[in-house]
């Protein structure tokens, strides 16, 4: 261990990299990559967050005040396409580009040149997406699901957001490819599979589910692009098609793409718990086969996302069972971090907090899911603002939480400096404040009948609609906290030890300093 | 043929343990020990397979209790 100590200091000798720009343009180190992705999705969750904002303007009040009708329906689009393919996934990927080859031992990735252009896509896809405003007829409008036919009767912002869609998915895939190579050929000697990290564990299950899905996805949007531009009718009942066959094969993407958006960050959350803790963590095994299990039902499921679309009786009742009974192992998850804590001696740093509030809010967000999926319910729901309530605790206050959780965790590792706990706990408590401000109003306003995506509304929603921006504009508000508290981590933050976690025990922390040398593990620790 | 016999029964063990893990796994939990058995006598094209017969089995169960209620 001590050897391997020694290389990785002294590896600050071999760091030949090009400075500047051109540093970040040709790098193939899996840090630097890394760092890309998170700032690229923080970015984005910039943008995605400046639309929310608009739409929560917008609704602050019965009428049309701000935004337009149509500009209305292109934000609300535009929102949920970046948050889910410019925020959430780039940033899991982030995370994973880091921590991943730190957690196993390895030196890097293990294909670092498609790893450059994994990333180097991704601005690419974004520019189409955001131009997509200043074009002819403006951007997408037809919800972040694009159903036809209203996105075959788009303008040129369809057709870019389609090409955009098309190089996020071959990112994505190309992505996934590394990881798996990555994990399955790179781990050090004697890290058997039932040894790796949790983190580990769920991201190669999840890249498996994106290599299974995403070219679902691509097939799907090329469809729509022939419908557009070549006169075929695959969703055009006119023409013989059926625009349900499009929601069959977009939720046959589009389901297990809530699991890859929440896998990751329940292997994030299975690393702090018990490292806050100070316990192993309870049922690892029963992790993994929980994880691996919630992997092949979500890809059993995606038609309850269509109950009132046209289903035979039989078909309506497989979908709801089969959803219910997902929540069987994501229960054993939750049981298996309150085990963990019980009796842990615990403490309450930022990250630990924002685990215990993913833990909270996202059992409110799964509770909400179980109820969606009873046929009666979902029928009266559908499409209300209960939905966009139960969604948003599971990416907001889950897959979200649990990524300011992770960067808060190995920030130390990551920038070799310690952040502000002061501020990170404010930033903690009201995020969960004005969260909660947001997005629980709006299951009220679902219930009481308020449908999604739309600029104007009844009176009797004005109440809650208000309570609901005033809670946005907070919400939104307090992420520039996070970004003051990373940058001043990172410029001046206090000088971190190697393990500034007492609790923790992966390889980053045990043989590793901080921060992380450029290149880590030359030569792979043993791990015991 | 005895020991034909035991390779026979040799198998059908590992089947009964390849279909216990993934019956297991698809509820979520474990026991350490038993994990521990499964790592040295499965490998994971033994538990990939039985995992996708798995997945196969849960949907026709699932669409037979369907077919028990609408009937």
């Amino acid at each position: 261990m001590a050897a391997v100590h020694g290389d990785a200091h002294s590896h600050g000798h071999d760091d030949h990299h090009p400075s500047g720009i051109m540093r970040w343009v040709t790098t193939t180190n899996h840090k630097d990559i890394g760092t890309m992705y998170l700032w690229f999705s923080f970015t984005m969750f910039l943008v995605g967050g400046f639309l929310a904002m608009g739409i929560r303007a917008e609704l602050y009040q019965p009428g049309i005040q701000i935004l337009e009708p149509e500009l209305f329906n292109q934000f609300t689009t535009l929102h949920g396409l970046i948050m889910v393919f410019g925020a959430i996934m780039p940033a899991f990927v982030g995370f994973a580009n880091w921590q991943v080859p730190m957690m196993i031992g390895a030196p890097d990735m293990a294909f670092a040149r498609m790893n450059n252009w994994s990333f180097w896509l991704l601005p690419v896809a974004a520019t189409l997406l955001v131009s997509s405003f200043f074009v002819p007829g403006g951007a997408a409008a037809g919800g972040w699901t694009f159903y036809p036919p209203l996105s075959v009767q788009g303008g040129l912002g369809v057709d870019l957001m389609i090409f955009s869609v098309h190089i996020l998915g071959a990112s994505s895939i190309m992505g996934s490819i590394n990881i798996i190579t990555t994990i399955l050929n790179m781990r050090a000697p004697g890290m058997t599979l039932m040894k790796m990290p949790m983190f580990v564990w769920t991201w190669l299950i999840t890249a498996y589910l994106l290599v299974l899905v995403m070219p679902v996805l691509a097939g799907t949007v090329t469809m729509l692009l022939t419908d557009r531009h070549f006169g075929t009718s695959f969703f055009n009942a006119a023409g013989g098609g059926d625009p349900v066959l499009f929601q069959h094969v977009f939720w046959f993407f589009g389901h297990p793409e809530v699991y890859i958006m929440i896998l990751p960050a329940f292997g994030i959350v299975s690393e702090i718990i018990p490292t806050f803790s100070r316990k192993p963590l309870f049922g690892y095994s029963s992790m993994v086969y929980a994880t691996a299990s919630i992997a092949i039902l979500s890809c059993v499921v995606w038609a309850h996302h269509m109950f009132t679309a046209g289903m035979p009786t039989v078909g309506q009742l497989f979908f709801m069972y089969a959803t219910m009974l997902i929540a069987v192992p994501t229960g054993v998850k939750v049981f298996n971090w309150t085990a963990t804590m019980w009796q842990g001696s615990m403490t309450f740093e930022t990250p630990m907090l924002f685990s215990i509030g993913f833990i909270f809010l996202f059992v409110l967000g799964g509770f909400s899911g179980v109820i969606c999926a009873i046929v009666p319910i979902d029928i009266q729901v559908q499409d209300t603002y209960y939905v966009i309530a139960h969604f948003h605790y599971v990416l907001v206050s889950g897959a979200l939480f649990a990524l300011f959780a992770g960067a808060y965790y190995w920030i130390p590792k990551w920038s070799g400096r310690m952040y502000n706990e002061t501020l990170g706990k404010w930033h903690f408590w009201l995020s969960m404040f004005f969260f909660n401000l947001t997005f629980f109003v709006q299951h009220f306003l679902g219930l009481a009948g308020m449908p999604r995506r739309i600029p104007d509304y009844n009176l009797q929603f004005a109440d809650f609609n208000m309570i609901s921006s005033i809670g946005a504009f907070g919400f939104g508000l307090t992420q520039l906290l996070f970004l003051y508290i990373m940058i001043s981590c990172i410029r001046s933050g206090e000088k971190a030890p190697q393990k500034p976690w007492d609790g923790a025990t992966t390889l980053e922390w045990t043989h590793l300093p901080s921060p992380a040398p450029y290149h880590s593990f030359e030569k792979p620790p043993v791990v015991n | 043929m005895t020991n034909n016999n035991i390779e026979q029964k040799k198998k059908k063990i590992d089947i009964w343990k390849i279909a216990k893990a993934v019956m297991f796994a698809f509820m979520g939990i474990r026991k350490k020990s038993d994990l521990e058995s499964d790592a040295e006598s499965l490998t994971p094209v033994q538990v990939i397979i039985g995992g996708i017969i798995g997945a196969i089995l849960f949907v026709l169960c699932v669409m037979l209790v369907v077919r028990l209620v609408v009937s």
